[in-house]
């Protein structure tokens, strides 16, 4: 009897895990996965007249019935300026999802009509809104500001090779990225690389973050007409704390970026027609210098003492024929807007 | 050809030399260790007309010794250190890409007082099954002895010894006799580090991990033995950087029960326990207390009963086990093979003109050791259903139930040996879907002595094993899968001259129908099922010889035929061919 009571047990214990069994399952569904495209809840924009003037955002409402790639498009009627965003989820949730008025590249917006279109892949539907910018967004919320607006930075130095062609390293009003001035870089050196170079002073006493947190964006105007394919930008950056910024008054150029010195670098080809918004992380930046033991390299953006950018080209003339097809055109690496952010770039902001 | 030549004179010049290798000792020092000599030309098989961008042949090969030195300083403590020489072939000693001299193993070991063992260093612990257990990799488990040099440098380059871990740490074991109410009383612990802090990017350290542990066994009488066992594996986060630290510890309880008679013994064993795991915050801003996330826990059941005949010819197993989808285990469920980690194939990893990677096919599971896996993993490793499907993470494999039956048979006169091995295993909780996978698992594996039938004193063997994974899931036709893989094994062994050995053995593997591949994000959680259509068929012809100098001393020469044929597949079918000589001798 003894035994049959511990059988019975035993068994109904085996019973018990066997038919432990549940209902619902792991994971997300595979029907809704591989199934039938469904929309659960239609496009909803939270703010459809947004001043980004005053940080105004338009956020984004919509559920599917499974996970999908989106993709949300805004189209500036007038300024053809435009702005993407895109996800691989079930739900866009306003919270997560939204617009505070920057495009994804140049133009920027205007104050316009834009058309806002949500396309889902491998799918057919598209779902559309209109937006009415009542303000346009400011692109001065950062920690250290150039546009030129009230002429060259106060101390700053410009140096350029004098016996080259065309030359233009001064504020110009014609075509400025933003407000009403900007600083033009360019000419004809065919026969050597340096063009000419601004360099700037700069005081970063009360930047905390770090160099991963830390990013520089600057406007450039390429080539309208007629491309130099070889011309780029070298943005130098210095950490040298011992030596003054002009120490030498015959040069006309910052002391602060020789090779012996904290300097840190970064090369941007400029092969691009009209104004673009560059944004580097700081960190991304190379040591000019990085077999010089001297030197410590602990890139500090609280320690930057100034900046330069320095326009550059491919020679071209006979005498130092690197880039032949570039004789006779003219360098253009205009810059305008110079800002350090924190956090995220300038456009992502 | 004039090189196969060159390397059949190689071979014989080797067998026809005396070896006379043998371990030095004295009282206070002795060595051991191994010898290994390695060499491979692999080929593009000449039917290959798609990759004219690989080269057509290759040769890779090293020499290695692992010398062991073991010194008594006292009378109660060894200090063991491996040391490795290895130098690769075309290069010379002292130049840097080729020569190697490096410790490979480190570890004291002694005894205090007479009563307490105690270990550091280098360590190889084993638990339960449930606990802390390095189970066998894919395609081990009726393999033919003509892959044997393959899977014993697998082993041993891994540290893959007896089902356990290789970690760092420090282990002491003592054991109490009793003499009422229980017979004796045994304890096992262990601290050790499975990986050290180290730097993410230029702010960021990961933290240290660790893994500690502990076993109980009590013998309560001649008939019954319980065991506690215990580990856990977390990270500490005063270590690094991050305020986020995994915690895994998992218990375990068993109780044996055996019985022994003249002619049988019958084993009864009921195991059970749980798992918790987590991701502790801490260190929190603003003074904010700890709190967790994706906390998960289960519970596992098994119950294995054996029969085992007195003469040993008949050993039965049958059970049931019970592993819930939430149990995790990290000292158990860490796989050998990570198909996550990059790792690719060494043999041409690149083929055809499209340069694409080469997908592993059999051949690659059974002799490339660059594939495994030594690192503890706190989640759940991917796996190909291809080649493991039912249980993939071993005995300790979460959401299966079901019943299980092993048998060995063996000739009283060793004519022949048979083992099977079946389960029925389905799903606790369906992924994706409500319904649940069923599962049906069916090996066999016999080999025939024709010599002991024979009455011949060389050996004659021939051995063949089915191996068949059967995976099915009914429901919507958009959740519904069906997979089918099967390997067959058939290898012939026959004895020349004394010592002197031809073999050949041929292996098929083919799968064929769909699944969903589980992906699943850092803390585990499924985040998404990736649709899959499988039709492959993988193949080894192997022909060769070995010369066994004595035990686990041996030189082999074989060459492969190896490939595999996609159907309908956005893969390219691949065929190969390899010349391996192994010189192996264990000092």
């Amino acid at each position: 009897m003894k035994i049959k009571i511990k059988l019975i047990t035993f068994y109904s214990l085996l019973f018990f895990l066997n038919s432990c069994t549940k209902t619902e399952f792991e994971g997300p569904s595979i029907a809704n996965l591989y199934g039938d495209f469904e929309l659960i809840e239609p496009l909803i924009l939270t703010n459809k007249n947004p001043s980004f003037a005053i940080n105004e955002q338009v956020g984004f409402q919509c559920e599917f019935n499974k996970p999908v790639q989106w993709k949300i498009a805004i189209l500036g009627l007038s300024s053809s300026a435009y702005k993407e965003i895109s996800g691989f989820s079930n739900l866009i949730d306003s919270n997560n999802v939204f617009w505070n008025g920057g495009p994804s590249q140049l133009p920027f917006f205007s104050e316009e009509v834009c058309s806002v279109e949500l396309t889902i892949e491998n799918e057919i539907d598209t779902l559309r809104d209109n937006i009415t910018i009542v303000s346009t967004k400011t692109y001065e919320n950062g920690i250290w500001l150039e546009d030129f607006e009230d002429g060259l930075p106060e101390g700053s130095l410009i140096h350029y090779n004098s016996d080259g062609g065309g030359m233009t390293f001064f504020v110009a009003s014609d075509d400025p990225l933003l407000g009403n001035s900007y600083f033009k870089m360019g000419g004809r050196v065919n026969w050597d690389w340096p063009l000419g170079n601004l360099d700037i002073p700069i005081n970063n006493a009360n930047v905390s973050q770090s160099s991963n947190d830390f990013y520089i964006n600057i406007g450039i105007l390429s080539d309208i007409q007629d491309l130099h394919s070889g011309q780029f930008i070298n943005i130098l950056i210095s950490e040298e704390k011992d030596t003054p910024f002009n120490d030498n008054l015959n040069n006309n150029a910052s002391d602060l970026f020789e090779s012996s010195m904290e300097v840190y670098k970064m090369r941007v080809p400029v092969d691009w027609d009209g104004w673009q918004i560059k944004s580097f992380r700081y960190s991304d930046f190379e040591p000019v210098s990085p077999n010089n033991t001297n030197i410590n390299f602990n890139m500090n953006p609280n320690d930057i003492r100034a900046i330069r950018i320095s326009c550059q080209a491919c020679p071209s003339s006979v005498g130092n024929p690197i880039c032949p097809e570039n004789f006779g055109k003219d360098v253009r690496t205009d810059i305008d807007h110079i800002i350090f952010t924190t956090n995220s770039s300038l456009l992502d902001q | 050809m004039k090189r196969r030549i060159q390397l059949l004179l190689v071979f014989f010049a080797i067998l026809s030399s005396e070896y006379n290798l043998q371990a030095q000792m004295n009282d206070n020092i002795w060595f051991d260790g191994l010898y290994r000599s390695y060499f491979t030309r692999d080929a593009l098989n000449n039917s290959t007309t798609d990759d004219t961008l690989s080269p057509r042949n290759t040769s890779n090969g090293y020499n290695l010794l692992d010398l062991n030195t073991h010194i008594n300083p006292i009378k109660d403590i060894e200090i063991f250190a491996q040391l490795r020489i290895r130098n690769s072939f075309g290069s010379f000693f002292g130049s840097a890409s080729g020569t190697q001299i490096n410790v490979r193993q480190l570890k004291a070991r002694g005894v205090i007082n007479n009563k307490f063992r105690f270990s550091v260093g280098d360590l190889f612990l084993k638990q339960s099954k449930f606990t802390l257990y390095n189970y066998d990799e894919e395609l081990s488990g009726f393999e033919n002895d003509m892959f044997k040099p393959y899977r014993d440098i697998i082993h041993y380059e891994n540290f893959y010894i007896e089902n356990r871990w290789r970690l760092q740490g420090i282990q002491t074991d003592f054991s109490y006799e009793f003499d009422r109410f229980i017979r004796s009383l045994s304890f096992d612990l262990f601290v050790t580090r499975p990986s050290g802090s180290t730097q993410i990017n230029e702010t960021t350290y990961s933290s240290d991990l660790l893994l500690s542990g502990g076993s109980m066994v009590s013998e309560i009488n001649k008939r019954l033995i319980v065991s506690l066992n215990y580990v856990n594996l977390f990270e500490v986060p005063s270590s690094g950087t991050n305020n986020i630290s995994v915690r895994n510890p998992v218990y375990d309880l068993s109780i044996l029960h055996h019985l022994s008679k003249d002619k049988y013994r019958i084993e009864n064993k009921i195991q059970t326990g749980f798992s918790k795991r987590f991701w502790l915050h801490s260190e929190l801003a603003n003074g904010e207390l700890d709190t967790i996330s994706n906390h998960t826990k289960g519970l596992f059941f098994e119950l294995d009963n054996k029969f085992i005949k007195g003469d040993s010819s008949l050993l039965l197993t049958f059970g049931y086990r019970y592993v819930d989808p939430n149990f995790r285990s990290a000292g158990a469920q860490t796989r050998r093979l990570d198909y996550a980690s990059g790792n690719i194939n060494t043999t041409y990893p690149i083929y055809t003109n499209m340069s694409l990677i080469r997908p592993p096919s059999a051949f690659d599971l059974v002799s490339d050791d660059q594939l495994y896996n030594q690192d503890l993993s706190s989640v759940l490793m991917v796996f190909n259903p291809i080649y493991s499907n039912i249980l993939p993470f071993g005995d300790a494999t979460p959401n299966r139930t079901g019943i299980y039956l092993k048998a060995k048979i063996n000739n009283e006169k060793n004519l022949f040996i048979s083992k099977i091995n079946s389960g029925f295993f389905k799903e606790v909780i369906g992924q994706g879907a409500s319904e649940k996978r069923n599962f049906v698992l069916i090996k066999g594996f016999f080999k025939i002595n024709f010599h002991s039938w024979l009455n011949w004193k060389k050996e004659l063997s021939v051995s063949t094993s089915s191996e068949s994974e059967f995976t099915k899931r009914d429901g919507e036709a958009v959740s519904s899968l069906n997979l089918f893989s099967h390997q067959m094994n058939t290898s012939v062994n026959a004895e020349l001259t004394k010592n002197l050995f031809i073999q050949a053995s041929y292996k098929l593997f083919n799968a064929n129908g769909n699944e969903f591949l589980t992906q699943r994000d850092d803390y585990g959680n499924i985040t998404y099922f990736a649709s899959t259509e499988i039709d492959q068929k993988d193949h080894i012809l192997s022909l060769g010889m070995l010369y066994k100098f004595r035990k686990n001393a041996y030189a082999t020469l074989n060459y492969n035929w190896w490939g595999t044929e996609f159907t309908n597949q956005p893969n390219l079918d691949y065929k190969y061919n390899r010349l391996i000589l192994i010189l192996s001798v264990e000092l």
